[in-house]
């Protein structure tokens, strides 16, 4: 039987701690890295053997983002639940949007995201849920802005989170691009992001949380959207959203947004025209000089007259890479952009935009006859317009355009008891655009109906 | 608030239970009869009525003495347990809340829903397991330990041993439970901002009965259905005929008396059918109108903000729709009775509204009122707990007994609403034999069945399955009764007839029935078995 007295069977069991912890620590050392004194570089100590290997496959908390030591209390104290947690947090969340409980429906899904901090799919989810879902539920403009800035804090915690993945910096773009430049109330979001409506929270107007610097919502979008292709850039973490090819372009397509904004605001000024310019300028040299790796070699999308034609007369290779390079082109609109942009560059472009928006404010003010003369000088200048750069005739936005400055004009001569002539400028788009008359004529509508 | 609190009906709530006792009771008494025949042969049934009579001598010598000798032991044994140890994780979870909870929302009525919510979960969730575990624990530890065999053979009576173990227990819960409610309350006022504690209050409502009238001003069971997959609105259509209509009784005892004003709170909902401007919010209008003399007065439109506090002032001097003077206490409110109409003006936009949704509001309470009223559901719940795994244990061992009351507990607080519409008349589809039925035919849950009598037995069987299901769902208590952090987050006063009482009722129900099986459990039960 056992000869060892009790003491001695406690030291034999201590001893057998302590020897099994020898082992266990210089194993599971921690890195430290020792603050740098006078001129000297900081010290790092690469730690045990796990330290070294979490470091070398990027497998620590800490090579993904900012650590929240909230998340890693709850992961630590859950165990193995934490996917059991999270799918009833997951459940309550629905429940409690199912019966409008937004403030309980907030504090879970601020849960969720301490038990699943690096899953990038929940943050993507729910910032869309907030920003877009539980906003349109509220009735007031300023409440549903607020759940949108919301879901935009919420993305802009996941990047935190999650520093070297560029999904989330897109979504954190995308959002404060598309969801407050063309929602429906898109005039007074893109006003309460230079003014916010809550003045007791934010006496400067500026919710830091979103636009610390008080810009334009296209531009702020166009800087996370530099940021998450920088991001891409560095870490060569690939995104999964959309193609590479597409991805990449968001940048300058938030620059010819701001623009567009800019003159849909009935501004066309020196701001717009520079903005459309830069627009231009980083569509073709940027955008349109970066290499992307296709089936047929490696392409950029700016390619010369002179450079497509020595390309044609070329080798075979030369060849399937100019049509790779038109695939391309037309996976990404590539000429339209160029094209549009240029065409804003001309100062008939930008004296037909204006013409034609200062002939319906005149319209609706019911300022006839200056109306009259401004739509025909606006149409005639949209019509040379067409012409220059026919390419436009593809573009719903210049159709639609082209045809609301018609249905203004031709309101104008009814009033006025006047026919409409057999000829005039952009009859050709009138007869050809037939089929989308409907929608435009609900759009003349409803312009009418909210004008102040 | 996203739950109509209904009035609890003692009456037909006590025959209710009476009718569950009645058949748990008839079935047990066949049980019992059949098993004794069996086992016992002819004496078996009488063997019966001696241990009911025993039973019954046992309740009468009852000493308080003795109880609470017993309670005292319970209450040592847990502290000897270490059981205030929760103290140490309570101060740990409130020191490091910042962290767990939502960034600061500027809206402070969000701000206020949140911490109260925080602490009201934070403290069921702590005491809840204790006390599960000590009560679970105590009685089998004593078997265990042959420390109950010293008890039993001292001059007590076993359900002596039973109450005393549930009022030690309780004692030591509700200690816990008063610290903590205690320090959560202190925390809350320290959270909240100062320019939200004017928001902290127990609002104290008045509701009324709510009915409807359709776009054509007939009668209507409910409103329009507007899409919304939360059926608790039904919507009244804008410039038409349509009509919510809440009748408030007994006014006159409620309001304070030389009251000159009164206080019209609502949170009704939206739904545009097409957007208009969208910087206007919908109009709505008051029509307070007296049924008997036929007196009837619009009040001036108002926006309605939704999720927001719409709070109007009704002042005493008013105008009827004729343009004549009326008196707001005199003539509109009649023998305590009044009616407030609500229409919708905005054309082609839709009001949705709930019976909750419109109250005359009383003058508030102190929030500390409603704050410990709902620290008192959460007491009951801990009686509820403590008396269900005191039982448990009478009768089996730690472990099982635990996990006994852990899925009595979880059945009881996420399954009801499942058991509920399980049971109900609305149920679509039938019972399990119909579902099976109606699988196999490819027949939708709308599709009626033909009348034939093998369906109709397949129906009958289903019924009959169904009513012995509608009994043992009560054998789960609804825990969810017991969660009063709704009104209290959302600066409501914790209704006594809606939520106390009810809460009160469903204790007193389940208590006594369980404290009776687990006298006769320890009393039938041979200890040295362990």
């Amino acid at each position: 039987m056992n000869k060892l007295t009790s003491l001695q069977r406690k030291l034999v069991y201590l001893g057998g701690i302590i020897l099994l912890f020898i082992p266990i620590t210089l194993l599971g050392l921690p890195g430290t890295t020792a603050p740098a004194s006078g001129m000297g570089t900081a010290q790092e100590d690469a730690g045990g053997k796990l330290t070294r290997l979490r470091k070398e496959y990027d497998l620590g908390e800490s090579s993904l983002g900012s650590v929240d030591p909230a998340s890693s209390a709850m992961s630590l104290v859950l165990l193995g639940f934490r996917g059991v947690a999270t799918s009833l947090l997951w459940l309550q969340a629905q429940h409690e949007q199912k019966t409008k409980a937004w403030p309980e429906l907030r504090a879970t899904t601020e849960s969720i995201i301490l038990l699943q901090p690096h899953f990038l799919k929940v943050w993507d989810f729910q910032g869309w849920n907030l920003a877009y879902n539980v906003s349109v539920e509220w009735d007031a403009v300023a409440d549903r802005y607020y759940w949108v800035k919301e879901g935009i804090k919420f993305l802009k915690k996941g990047v935190q989170r999650n520093q070297k993945y560029p999904q989330l910096y897109w979504y954190v773009a995308d959002t404060t691009g598309k969801k407050i430049g063309r929602s429906d109330e898109r005039v007074q979001f893109r006003r309460f992001f230079r003014d916010d409506p809550n003045k007791e929270m934010y006496p400067s107007g500026l919710d830091a949380g979103v636009n610390p610097d008080g810009k334009d919502n296209y531009l702020v979008a166009k800087e996370w959207f530099e940021r998450a292709n920088e991001v891409n850039d560095t870490y060569h973490n690939e995104q999964h959203i959309m193609a590479r090819i597409l991805f990449r372009g968001y940048p300058m397509r938030a620059q010819m947004d701001y623009a567009t904004a800019l003159q849909q605001e009935g501004l066309f000024d020196e701001v717009t025209r520079h903005a459309w310019e830069v627009g231009f300028n980083e569509w073709t040299t940027i955008y349109g000089m970066e290499e992307f790796d296709s089936p047929g070699g490696m392409l950029h999308m700016e390619v010369t007259p002179d450079e497509a034609a020595r390309m044609e007369k070329g080798t075979k290779e030369d060849r399937e890479l100019l049509r790779w390079v038109a695939r391309y082109q037309d996976m990404t609109n590539y000429r339209y952009w160029r094209t549009r942009a240029l065409a804003e560059l001309d100062k008939n472009t930008v004296e037909a935009h204006r013409e034609l928006y200062e002939g319906e404010r005149a319209y609706l003010r019911g300022d006839f006859t200056a109306s009259r003369d401004l739509l025909e000088k606006g149409m005639a200048k949209f019509d040379t317009m067409l012409k220059r750069y026919p390419d436009l005739l593809t573009d719903d936005p210049t159709i639609e355009e082209g045809l609301l400055g018609q249905l203004n004009w031709r309101a104008v001569l009814l009033l006025e008891d006047e026919p409409v002539p057999a000829s005039y400028p952009l009859k050709e788009l009138w007869d050809a655009s037939q089929n989308r008359l409907p929608s435009v004529e609900e759009e003349f509508k409803r312009r009418k109906k909210t004008f102040r | 608030m996203s739950h109509d609190p209904v009035p609890f009906q003692i009456l037909p709530a006590l025959l209710q239970w009476l009718a569950v006792v009645g058949i748990i009771l008839a079935i047990s008494a066949v049980t019992l009869t059949v098993t004794s025949l069996a086992t016992s042969g002819a004496t078996g049934p009488l063997m019966i009525f001696e241990q009911i009579g025993g039973g019954i001598h046992d309740w009468l010598s009852t000493a308080g003495r003795r109880v609470w000798a017993l309670t005292m032991l319970t209450f040592r044994e847990a502290f000897r347990r270490k059981t205030l140890l929760v103290f140490v994780v309570f101060a740990i979870l409130f020191l490091f809340a910042g962290w767990f909870l939502a960034d600061t929302s500027p809206d402070p009525s969000m701000q206020i829903k949140v911490l109260v919510t925080f602490v009201l979960r934070a403290i069921s969730w702590l005491i809840l397991p204790v006390v599960l575990l000590l009560s679970c624990w105590g009685l089998p530890e004593d078997i265990r330990a042959r420390s109950l065999h010293t008890v039993v053979t001292k001059p007590v009576y076993r359900h002596e041993v039973i109450l005393g173990r549930i009022f030690g227990f309780s004692i030591v819960g509700g200690l816990v439970l008063v610290t903590m409610s205690v320090a959560g309350y202190i925390w809350i006022l320290r959270q909240v901002p100062e320019s939200a504690k004017s928001r902290l209050v127990a609002r104290v409502p008045v509701y009324g009965a709510l009915t409807f009238k359709d776009r054509e001003g007939n009668d209507a069971a409910a409103g329009v259905n507007t899409g919304d997959e939360w059926m608790f609105r039904s919507y009244i259509e804008g410039n038409t005929k349509g009509r919510a209509i809440w009748d408030f009784q007994h006014l006159d005892q409620q309001l304070p008396s030389g009251a000159e004003d009164l206080l019209l709170e609502s949170s009704f909902q939206v739904f545009r059918t097409y957007k208009g401007n969208i910087e206007k919010g919908i109009l709505a209008q008051y029509i307070l109108v007296n049924t008997d003399k036929k007196i009837r007065a619009a009040l001036p439109p108002f926006e309605v903000h939704e999720f927001r506090d719409n709070v109007l002032k009704v002042e005493r001097n008013l105008t009827d729709e004729e343009g004549k003077p009326v008196d707001l206490f005199n003539d509109l409110i009649h023998d305590g009775k009044l009616r407030v109409e609500v229409r919708c003006l905005t054309a082609a936009q839709f009001l949705g509204v709930a019976r909750p949704d419109l109250f005359v509001r009383l003058p508030d309470r102190s929030f500390a009122v409603s704050y410990f009223k709902g620290i008192f559901g959460v007491g009951l719940m801990m009686v509820m707990i403590v008396v269900l795994g005191v039982t448990a244990s009478s009768f089996v061992k730690g472990p099982i007994a635990t996990i006994l009351t852990l899925f009595m507990l979880l059945v009881g607080r996420m399954a009801r609403p499942f058991f509920d519409e399980l049971t109900s008349a609305q149920h679509m589809g039938g019972g399990v034999l119909e579902s099976i039925y109606r699988i196999v035919k490819h027949l939708n849950p709308q599709t009626p069945l033909e009348d034939t009598l093998p369906n109709n037995i397949m129906q009958w069987i289903d019924s009959a399955g169904l009513n012995v299901m509608w009994a043992l769902k009560y054998l789960f208590p609804d825990f969810q009764s017991f969660n009063m952090s709704e009104y209290v987050a959302n600066g409501f006063d914790v209704p006594w007839s809606a939520a106390m009482l009810p809460s009160i009722a469903l204790t007193v129900a389940y208590v006594i029935p369980w404290i009776i099986l687990a006298h006769f459990s320890l009393k039938l039960r041979e200890l040295e078995a362990k």
